[in-house]
């Protein structure tokens, strides 16, 4: 059974169609980093699978049900944007009527466990109005993990975080998804951070999803490339342009094979085909943040 | 990374879901000073009737505004149901408290949408129904509480004019009690208003005022005369808990408040689940 689930979802505010039959698959158990432009739809999904707004068109299950089910509702732990606090209360006092909301008996108790995992616990009697953006950050991560949440939706979360403030946030994600199978759907602009969490990966653009794939799929299939040098530069693309689809010169002037290719291929075939001696010749990685911007490039 | 689990599903009650949501709200309208500084205009607003009535008591001799009321207990309300207003004392009377509460509402509910606290909450298993009670309850029990702070103050207020306190105990009785009661409806009508206009609190302010006045029954009075049939608006039941009110004035204002409570609950939610809330 998949977390969530969505078909051919579409939310049009007026004229403007955000959403243009987006779909959505995210498994049980993954960290999903749910990334794209500005106003390429991501908030916008996340609010509707959190009930905020209303579809235009489409379906969205969570664990198999419709999304707005009481039941599954109080399972999902939500930050969109910042938490609902009321500025002239305490963190505290802000925790405990979240949790009477959400109808927690121990409630103390709770909101003490959930205010130590985000490391607040001696900022607790703070007035909420007089934390930092960090701060808040984490009370709203306190506010998703309320209650024992099994779906976690969380926009933007690390924005505002200093270094240690995101290493807490890996670590809250990670324990969460592996201790109590909770499921997380992350969506950030700060790619390097969300590489080093993400189990899964959702792409969006202009309303659409145009790629899923798991860390696993990101790692063998998109992200490795040939790099090489050679005494002619400009032949040797023009020879390599005709055998490989992609085929670029970075900043570097290394000449980038993109196909997946093995480098001992590259070589063989520079060679005992075309009789050109390569000098220099590596197999390297694009980071994600990398792969994102020429995804987003092929678009345009 | 398929490490799925059987998850467990369990659909929270509708006593327990409004119990929490009774407990926040609650919670906040006795910490923040919204409750008691409405408190003290409620007490405020007779005296400053009165002192209408007085003439401001300038001259200590009674003016032409002395003849606003000739029962101190006019203060609290009509001597009879009268939907036509002819001069101010027909009109300030406990009434008035329902204005006043259209004002706090509209503030405590705009406080809910600019704090965040409905996107927070309607991201969890609250329905909109249960957000609709929450505040019908809480503003009702606000104008109740005002209701009392108006007849504390009425009392003090009163007794300065050195009119006649003569009065049938149980007409009294049962016109304080048909004002609390209706109450009740004019909080789901407040409630109704905010929901519609969300965030643009001045305007859901603005509305709750002009309602709250029973400016569109006097005006409909005006047309069609002083009509019993004016009893199934808020406004008109409020006004047939006069001082000649009895049993059965409470009853009608016990179904009229109820009635529009329940309309005004239902459209409310239905319009919080077809538009968007946040």
């Amino acid at each position: 059974m998949n977390a969530i689930e969505i078909r051919n979802l579409t939310k049009n505010f007026g004229q403007k169609q955000a959403l243009q039959g987006l779909n959505m698959t995210v498994p049980q158990g993954a960290i999903y980093g749910f990334i794209g432009e500005n106003g390429s739809g991501k908030s916008t999904t996340e609010k509707i699978i959190c009930g905020l707004i209303q579809p235009s068109g489409g379906s969205v299950k969570l664990f198999g049900r419709d999304y707005k089910d009481a039941d599954v509702r109080a399972k999902v732990g939500v930050l969109i944007e910042a938490p609902g606090c009321f500025p002239n209360y305490s963190v505290w006092n802000n925790m405990m009527l979240q949790a009477a909301n959400l109808g927690i008996e121990n409630a103390e108790e709770e909101v003490r466990k959930v205010l130590r995992v985000v490391h607040m616990e001696g900022s607790a009697s703070n007035k909420y109005k007089n934390c930092s953006l960090g701060m808040k950050q984490r009370i709203g991560i306190a506010f998703a993990l309320l209650g024992n949440p099994t779906l976690l939706i969380l926009d933007e979360p690390i924005n505002g975080l200093d270094a240690d403030g995101m290493r807490i946030m890996r670590e809250v994600l990670t324990d969460v998804t592996k201790n109590y199978n909770c499921t997380v759907v992350i969506s950030s602009h700060i790619l390097g951070e969300l590489e080093k969490i993400a189990t899964h990966y959702g792409i969006v653009r202009g309303g659409k999803m145009i790629a899923e794939m798991t860390a696993e799929e990101l790692n063998a299939n998109c992200r490795t490339y040939v790099e090489l040098k050679a005494k002619d530069m400009a032949a040797t693309k023009a020879v390599l342009e005709r055998k490989y689809t992609r085929v670029e010169t970075d900043e570097e002037e290394y000449i980038r094979i993109y196909d997946g290719v093995k480098a001992e291929e590259v070589v063989d075939y520079m060679y005992n085909e075309l009789r050109i001696a390569v000098t220099e010749i590596k197999t390297s990685k694009i980071g994600l943040e990398e792969y994102y911007i020429d995804l987003m490039k092929e678009g345009r | 990374m398929e490490n799925t689990v059987k998850l467990q599903f369990e659909q929270p009650s509708f006593f327990k879901r409004l119990k929490g949501m009774l407990s926040v709200d609650f919670y906040r309208l006795f910490h923040t000073p919204l409750f008691y500084i409405f408190l003290g205009i409620a007490a405020i607003i007779p005296a400053l009737v009165s002192m209408g009535a007085m003439g401001g008591g300038a001259e200590g001799a009674p003016t032409e505004a002395t003849a606003m009321f000739t029962n101190a207990w006019q203060i609290i309300a009509a001597k009879s149901p009268l939907y036509v207003i002819n001069d101010m004392g027909d009109y300030a009377n406990m009434n008035m408290v329902f204005i006043c509460g259209g004002i706090m509402i509209s503030i405590f509910i705009g406080h809910d949408y600019k704090s965040g606290y409905v996107k927070q909450l309607f991201t969890t298993h609250a329905k909109k129904q249960d957000y609709m009670m929450s505040k019908t309850m809480l503003g009702a029990f606000s104008m109740a509480c005002m209701c009392i702070t108006y007849l504390i103050g009425g009392m003090i207020s009163a007794a300065g004019t050195g009119l006649p306190f003569t009065v049938d105990a149980g007409s009294l009785i049962c016109a304080i009690l048909g004002k609390m009661i209706m109450s009740l409806g004019w909080a789901s009508l407040y409630t109704f208003i905010n929901v519609i206009f969300r965030s643009k609190f001045g305007i859901s302010i603005a509305l709750c005022f002009v309602l709250g006045t029973g400016i569109p029954v006097i005006g409909a009075a005006a047309v069609i005369g002083n009509s019993a049939a004016l009893n199934v608006f808020l406004y008109g039941s409020s006004v047939y808990a006069c001082l000649s009110a009895n049993f059965v004035s409470v009853i009608v204002c016990l179904t009229v408040s109820v009635a529009w409570a329940v309309i005004y609950n239902i459209l409310g939610s239905w319009i919080l689940s077809k538009r968007d809330c946040y």
